[in-house]
């Protein structure tokens, strides 16, 4: 673990002096991700003209959840995206035989080699959105809460990883597909407002299949203090499951990968 | 070092054809071919040995090698590399081991490979100490010093190929397979870099399994080749034993003041005749007797016995397609 941790920083350092080396501005990202949250804040708005319940939640509350919405995909958008067109890459040109000769995990190697530090701002700007519902709503946490909250929020990180591991892993296969993300963000995207606003099989889709509702409601509910064990015992246990489905298409690809390629 | 026996490899390979119609049938139906790449192939090459590996484009050095590398499953058949199964793909196995590809590069695009060095160095957890000292050694061999600080996309062909060297080897693998180092460099880099893998193993003993196209990496590295075609290992062994069982003659090149007139029918099989010089091949045997005659009857003011070249051999070998062992 300890030599992982020590692996991503040199990733992160790496990643710092390559995008030193095309000095790419640090205001226009930081004004696109204020647009981005701005934007964001300001149709919840639109929507709060028109009703005060969304799914079922407030104003206030659905701010907390954007937050984290923000935040996950800030996470996403640092370590899981830059690395998605990099794996395609190199299983076309065939440098996926480097990183397979080398004493390192090639799952954990593909996901975090390639960091956009950039992207942390999202998530500084999701924590602020946390905060700023927080304070709208006039609640404070308890300690429980917060280590509900840690603890079920770690488990959608767990599970976003997995379920983009997934999606990532199947560019052994459509190498001509430059871009898969936009198939994870269609789905991602409807983590943004409370799963109670969806109707009929989509809601059993997102809240069984594709496990939305563990990713932004579940730790949204926790840090308003409405958590219950059950539910967070729950997302851990479909983080693991889904962590584990993902390890294992991952080697059966690569199985498949070494037996076909020449 | 390394031991194979009755390693074969077949790939199930997509059969495209061209056109509408059948683009789209394949999308249906498709219709697959068995390729054997590798057939029973068997060798084994002792500590401190460059083995050289010669074939022709998709003759199967590069799967096999694959294979060593343990980034290929065999289909059947068995491969141990310094007593590890190599597709077992275990850490102590990858650390004992380098692969270097001529044709793919592991240094980071956009910036000095120094970075790269880095990284490796936290993957392969080498010690502080010990990289400082394989890489002031490698950097001295390989006169990387100018190099380090500059991106890597800045570098020309023949000095991103030192540093890929470099950066596979700061680990201080045992066994180092090379896969066509020396491809695309110019003659002057490719006799540096041949100079570097003799003096590396030299001093180091590391094992060294080296495929190229280029008859100059292997005569001036190995002693012992691996010849294959078609799958099947044709020749292992001695680099001289197969010039000499393959080419039974050498080149005899005269120079003359003036070319007489004679029939070379009668001293051997006449190669070339040009402006004062003439070239001869003359079986093995009969080279010192030819060239005796030549200095008795004729006035000549040079002479010349040469080994045919090596690109002439393989190409004898493949010819032949027989085995030679």
């Amino acid at each position: 673990m300890r030599r992982y941790w020590r692996i991503f920083q040199e990733f992160f350092r790496t990643c710092f002096v390559e995008e030193l080396e095309y000095r790419s501005e640090f205001l226009g990202n930081l004004l696109s991700s204020f647009f981005g949250v701005g934007i964001a804040v300001l149709t919840v708005q639109i929507f709060f003209y028109q009703t005060n319940q969304l799914g079922g939640w407030a104003y206030a509350d659905v701010l907390i959840l954007l937050g984290i919405f923000n935040t996950l995909q800030g996470a996403i958008d640092f370590a899981l995206r830059p690395n998605m067109s990099r794996l395609l890459e190199h299983v076309r040109k065939g440098t996926l035989d480097y990183i397979l000769t080398k004493p390192v995990d090639s799952m954990f190697y593909v996901s975090f080699r390639h960091l956009v530090f950039w992207r942390l701002i999202d998530i500084l700007l999701g924590v602020g959105l946390i905060i700023y519902g927080l304070v709208q709503k006039h609640y404070i946490p308890s300690l429980a809460d917060i280590l509900m909250f840690s603890v079920s929020l770690f488990s959608s990180l767990v599970l976003i990883y997995s379920l983009w591991m997934m999606l990532m892993t199947t560019s052994f296969w459509v190498i001509r597909i430059d871009d898969l993300s936009f198939i994870f963000y269609s789905f991602f995207e409807t983590t943004r407002f409370p799963i109670g606003m969806y109707r009929g099989w989509l809601r059993i889709l997102l809240t069984y299949v594709l496990p939305a509702a563990f990713i932004t409601n579940t730790p949204a509910v926790a840090l308003l203090g409405k958590w219950n064990g059950v539910t967070t015992l729950l997302s851990i246990g479909i983080a693991g499951l889904f962590l584990w489905l993902s390890r294992r298409f991952w080697r059966y690809a690569l199985r498949s990968y070494t037996s076909a390629s020449s | 070092m390394i031991h194979v026996q009755h390693l074969s490899k077949s790939f199930r390979v997509h059969v495209r054809q061209a056109g509408w119609f059948d683009a789209v049938r394949s999308l249906f139906k498709r219709e697959y071919r068995i390729v054997e790449a590798v057939k029973d192939i068997s060798f084994s090459i002792q500590p401190g040995e460059i083995v050289g590996f010669l074939g022709p484009n998709g003759a199967g050095k590069t799967t096999t090698m694959k294979m060593l590398a343990g980034l290929l499953h065999p289909t059947s058949g068995e491969i141990t590399v310094g007593g590890f199964v190599p597709f077992e793909q275990k850490a102590e196995f990858k650390k004992m081991m380098s692969l270097v590809m001529g044709q793919k590069s592991q240094l980071i695009w956009d910036i000095p490979p120094m970075e790269t060095f880095l990284v490796n160095k936290a993957i392969y957890e080498i010690d502080d100490r010990v990289f400082r000292q394989t890489l002031d050694e490698l950097v001295e061999l390989l006169e990387l010093q100018p190099l380090l600080t500059k991106p890597t996309r800045s570098l020309s062909l023949g000095q991103r190929m030192r540093c890929e060297l470099a950066a596979a080897l700061l680990h201080r693998p045992a066994i180092l397979f090379l896969d066509e180092p020396t491809i695309g460099l110019d003659v002057h880099t490719q006799e540096k870099v041949r100079r570097f893998i003799a003096q590396y193993n030299r001093e180091h003993q590391t094992t060294i399994l080296l495929t190229s196209h280029y008859m100059g990496d292997v005569t001036a590295l190995c002693d012992r080749v691996l010849i294959i075609n078609y799958g099947t290992l044709m020749y292992d062994g001695d680099l001289k034993v197969l010039t000499e069982t393959l080419t039974p003659y050498k080149l005899l090149e005269i120079h003359f003041p003036s070319v007489p007139d004679v029939s070379w029918d009668d001293y051997g099989e006449l190669v070339a005749v040009e402006e004062g010089k003439v070239t001869l091949r003359v079986p093995r045997e009969q080279v010192p007797e030819v060239s005796s005659q030549f200095l008795r009857n004729f006035q000549v003011y040079d002479l010349n016995i040469q080994d045919p070249p090596m690109e002439e051999v393989i190409k004898r070998a493949f010819q032949e397609g027989a085995h030679v062992s």
